[in-house]
């Protein structure tokens, strides 16, 4: 099945400009997970950019594997992978480690899994089955209803972890994806209207620390020290960078701790890179994932079956979301949520599914028909 | 669906997705390039630490090397109010910190009462092994600060001259305060960065100036004289029920002082809790009008213009001399007395007329020779410069009042310097009680030289002024409770009604005794001043026997001999 023939076509019609962009933005990734672990020459930095570079390594592996597989295989397991993650989710929240308050991680076998990462891509290969069937009714309400219900299941799951930002992302991936799948566009606004209508329900649900974050955000001042304190101190990270940045492993709000060292190599990694590479940086960062989504976007049109074009919508609008949040947020135009950089954060799980999603796309649009 | 609708909902989306990174960048546009000078200056303020390093301040000593003031290494023990406060220890933490600092708990309750805070002092300068017995109790939310406290070992000794320093370390008050400048030496200067949890970065520091510790100073008091001193007003205050009491001894020659104590008195290790009036320094800052011992002046200056002689017999009216329509009293009543017997006997009458010899121009010209009316630049703060009207706003009867050392109203410090300045052959010495100033590397910054003021009187009238002072202290003179065995003490009492609204009062006197010994070839020259003595009150009742009490010891303790091998004071002379 993997006889070498098979494996040099597919591989060679892979979208090069898009995987080159992957590669870039891991290996920036590995650079800036160091970087924000560096306090000074004569100290240790911590091992957390060794392990990215097994993750990336990793990831690049199964990304490779699934180019020359066919994308379709994914569509067959699409049922038992999702089932699979909801049960890891709600395993989670039973036997899950706390860390920062919230229960996030499983221990399988040693490894520390953050199964929301997988039911994002699980959640998507479902959807992209559901909606791809041939000759369903798009603008039947019970096909729309059951495809948010896939989508509200693994995000209400994730609300009670509680990791609020996370649950976040399924409803823009969600709707995009029914949106492109032909659902009318009345359906979809009522859908938004509805949810914009139950937001003071749910401002109820909110934990007080969840209400601080975002009162913070409207109000930096009330709480300088506290809450407000990453926000305000990612954001004079960004804005000292200037044009050039102040040079690699020089970025003082990083070196010296003001940015908190938990976060700096993981949800703020974004403020690293622009601190110590400036304006410039941030602006080739912004291209080399404009790079990425639009092989997304290209495979998306290039597909020959219906779910490989809603799992390239899908995925490009998860690399979309994180982006576009996890940079917002570091700008203080977003409260704040704990979303990674995809490639570029710290953090195997996420990692690895964005690898597998990447995978994916380059699948299909290894399989497109060539006219 | 068709796929030209799909192809549109693409285009659509990927239109949506461009708006909203451009959108993005736009933001990271003003944030990178716009005008973000204030965030820069911001981080730079946020991480700076200009912190002034403080050196040891000097230390004191007496003329003997004898330590009266030096900085120990204490612990200031701070609190964390908001952590205390979470954890709901306070209570149990305020309690157990009051019993171990002997503090009100109420008190330090409310101190720390402030949720909001996370510093608070819980007492500062606490002793080292105090401090160690709190870090055994692992209080949490309960720190320590290194400092270091001012401490006088001999706590109330030599408190006035010595003053105190405040809080802060600033020389307050004494010679801490005079001296501020040499003892405190120079800070230093630490200009550096800190991380996120407000830690000094060492490798980030740019400047970096130690600082030099403070020099030392050297008094020319004596430890020891100035105990025989202060026990003998402590005494004398008891005995007379006193309201205060102070006294100074100064060497004749030099104008050094040797003893400056004053009461009440004050601890500077506790001065926070001591009385203000007990701080005063009254020896130098207590103003009075002196009384008979004024007339030393107003004698030595008539003989010093050859207006009188010491034999010179004036008539002194039985005790009541009519002038200018308004009576002038003696205390006891004389009929003729020479200019010696005035002297000695102490007649206001004659003294009086003396005065009148010499006139007020005249007198006045003697009297700001003299160094009254002005301060004596001593080197200790709060130095009052007494008063001394000008003649032109003298009344006809000023100067009979001036005389007998009304209407006029000097320091202490100030009638020793009138009372040394015969001793010493007529030269006025300024007084100083620093001697020297040694910095740490053993450079002397500064040196106190004897220094003649000014020079009232001829050599002269001063011997003669001397002789007529050793009558006083005679049989029949009334200082003659100073008299001591073995020397020939010069002296004058002085006994002085307080003024009070509208006139003099009738109970309460500032009695004093200004002498000098030995009176042939004079060494010390001292005064001692009782304010508000009871039941008696006169200079010569209650200051000279505490004259006498100082002179006895110093002169032992400094080994001081009676010229001519052992002459007595009770032989006489003119």
């Amino acid at each position: 099945m993997y006889d070498a023939v098979r494996i040099r076509r597919y591989l060679r019609r892979m979208d090069f400009v898009s995987a080159g962009a992957m590669i870039i933005l891991i290996v920036v990734g590995v650079l800036f997970v160091y970087s924000a672990s560096y306090r000074s020459a004569d100290q240790p930095v911590s091992p957390f950019y060794r392990r990215q570079i097994v993750w990336g390594l990793l990831g690049l592996g199964l990304f490779l594997w699934l180019i020359v597989s066919d994308y379709r295989g994914a569509r067959d397991i699409a049922w038992w992978f999702y089932a699979v993650c909801m049960v890891l989710l709600v395993a989670v929240l039973i036997t899950g480690k706390r860390v920062y308050g919230a229960y996030r991680w499983l221990n399988i076998f040693g490894l520390q899994l953050q199964p929301s990462e997988p039911a994002k891509l699980a959640t998507i290969i479902a959807l992209a089955r559901y909606l791809g069937r041939p000759g369903l009714r798009v603008s039947e309400w019970r096909t729309v209803l059951t495809g948010l219900a896939l989508v509200l299941l693994p995000a209400v799951l994730i609300i009670r972890e509680p990791d609020l930002g996370t649950a976040a992302v399924f409803l823009p991936v969600g709707l995009v994806m029914m949106y492109v799948a032909g659902v009318p566009v009345r359906i979809i606004g009522f859908i938004l209207l509805a949810g914009l209508l139950l937001m003071p329900l749910a401002w109820l649900e909110l934990d007080d620390y969840q209400k601080e974050r975002i009162l913070v955000f409207f109000d930096p001042a009330r709480d300088p020290l506290g809450a407000g304190w990453n926000k305000m101190q990612s954001q004079i990270a960004v804005g000292s960078g200037g044009l050039f940045g102040k040079g690699y492993l020089r970025g003082t709000q990083n070196v010296l701790g003001f940015l908190p060292r938990s976060v700096a190599p993981t949800d703020f990694i974004y403020s690293v890179i622009a601190e110590e590479t400036g304006f410039v940086g941030s602006v080739i960062l912004m291209g080399l994932f404009a790079a990425l989504l639009t092989g997304c976007v290209r495979a998306a049109l290039a597909a020959p079956d219906r779910f490989g074009r809603l799992v390239a919508v899908g995925v490009a609008m998860l690399i979309f979301s994180h982006v576009f949040v996890n940079i917002a947020m570091t700008v203080g135009l977003l409260p704040i949520t704990g979303l990674p950089l995809p490639l570029i954060s710290y953090g195997g799980s996420f990692m690895l599914s964005v690898m597998v999603a990447l995978g994916l796309t380059q699948s299909i649009y290894a399989r497109r028909r060539i006219r | 669906m068709n796929d030209l609708r799909y192809r549109w909902r693409m285009r659509f989306l990927s239109a949506a997705v461009i708006a909203a990174l451009a959108g993005l960048s736009v933001r990271l546009v003003f944030l990178h390039l716009g005008p973000n000078e204030a965030l820069r200056r911001k981080i730079v303020k946020t991480r700076r630490v200009e912190r002034r390093l403080r050196g040891g301040r000097g230390r004191i000593f007496d003329r003997r090397g004898e330590i009266m003031a030096l900085d120990v290494a204490v612990k200031n023990v701070c609190a964390d109010p908001k952590l205390l406060h979470e954890s709901g220890s306070l209570q149990a933490v305020a309690l157990r910190l009051a019993r171990l600092l002997e503090m009100e708990p109420a008190v330090l309750l409310a101190r720390l009462d402030l949720p909001r805070r996370r510093f608070a002092y819980v007492k500062r300068h606490v002793p080292p092994e105090v401090g160690e017995m709190i870090r055994r109790m692992k209080l949490q939310g309960v720190f320590f600060q290194d400092d270091v406290a001012r401490y006088y070992p001999h706590d109330q000794l030599m408190c006035h001259v010595v003053g105190f320093v405040n809080m802060e370390r600033v020389g307050s008050a004494g010679v801490e305060q005079k001296l501020d400048r040499y003892l405190k030496g120079t800070p230093g200067l630490l200009v550096s960065e800190r991380d996120g949890r407000r830690r000094e970065l060492y490798d980030r520091r740019t400047v970096e100036v130690p600082a030099s510790a403070g020099a030392d100073v050297y008094l020319t008091l004596d430890v020891e004289l100035q105990y025989m001193v202060e026990k003998a007003l402590d005494e004398a205050v008891s005995e007379n029920a006193a309201k205060g009491a102070w006294a100074i001894v100064e060497r004749v020659r030099t104008g050094e002082i040797l003893a400056m104590a004053s009461r009440p008195a004050f601890n500077p290790n506790e001065f926070r809790k001591s009385d203000p009036e007990s701080m005063r320094n009254r020896a130098i800052a207590y103003v009075y009008e002196p009384g008979s011992t004024f007339k030393l002046a107003v004698i030595a200056a008539a003989l010093n213009e050859g207006l009188v002689t010491a034999d010179e017999v004036i008539d002194c009216e039985n005790g009541v001399w009519m002038y200018r329509g308004r009576p002038l009293r003696d205390y006891h009543a004389h009929g003729r007395l020479s200019v010696a017997d005035v002297l000695k006997k102490s007649s206001n009458i004659g003294a009086a007329k003396i005065a009148l010899r010499l006139g007020p121009e005249r007198l006045d010209r003697y009297l700001r020779a003299f160094g009254f009316g002005r301060r004596t630049g001593v080197g200790l703060p709060g130095e009052q410069a007494g008063i001394l009207h000008p003649p032109r706003a003298w009344s006809a009867l000023s100067i009979t009042r001036i005389a007998m050392g009304h209407e006029v109203a000097v320091t202490a410090l100030q009638m020793l310097e009138m009372a040394c300045a015969i001793a010493n052959g007529g030269y006025l010495m300024r007084p100083y009680v620093v001697r020297r100033v040694v910095d740490w590397r053993g450079r002397e910054l500064m040196a106190a030289e004897p220094r003649v003021v000014a020079r009232p009187i001829r050599e002269a009238t001063a011997d003669l002024m001397r002789r007529l002072m050793v009558r006083v202290t005679e049989p029949g003179g009334t200082g003659w409770r100073a008299a001591l065995a073995g020397y020939r003490v010069a002296g004058k009492t002085g006994t002085a009604q307080k003024p009070v609204r509208g006139g003099y009062s009738r109970t309460a006197d500032v009695a004093s005794f200004v002498g000098f010994l030995p009176a042939e070839d004079p060494e010390l020259g001292i005064i001692v001043v009782v304010d508000e003595p009871q039941p008696r009150h006169t200079g010569g009742a209650v200051a000279a026997p505490v004259f006498r009490k100082i002179a006895e010891q110093a002169v032992r303790y400094l080994d001081i001999r009676s010229p001519g091998g052992r002459g007595g004071g009770l032989e006489t002379d003119t």
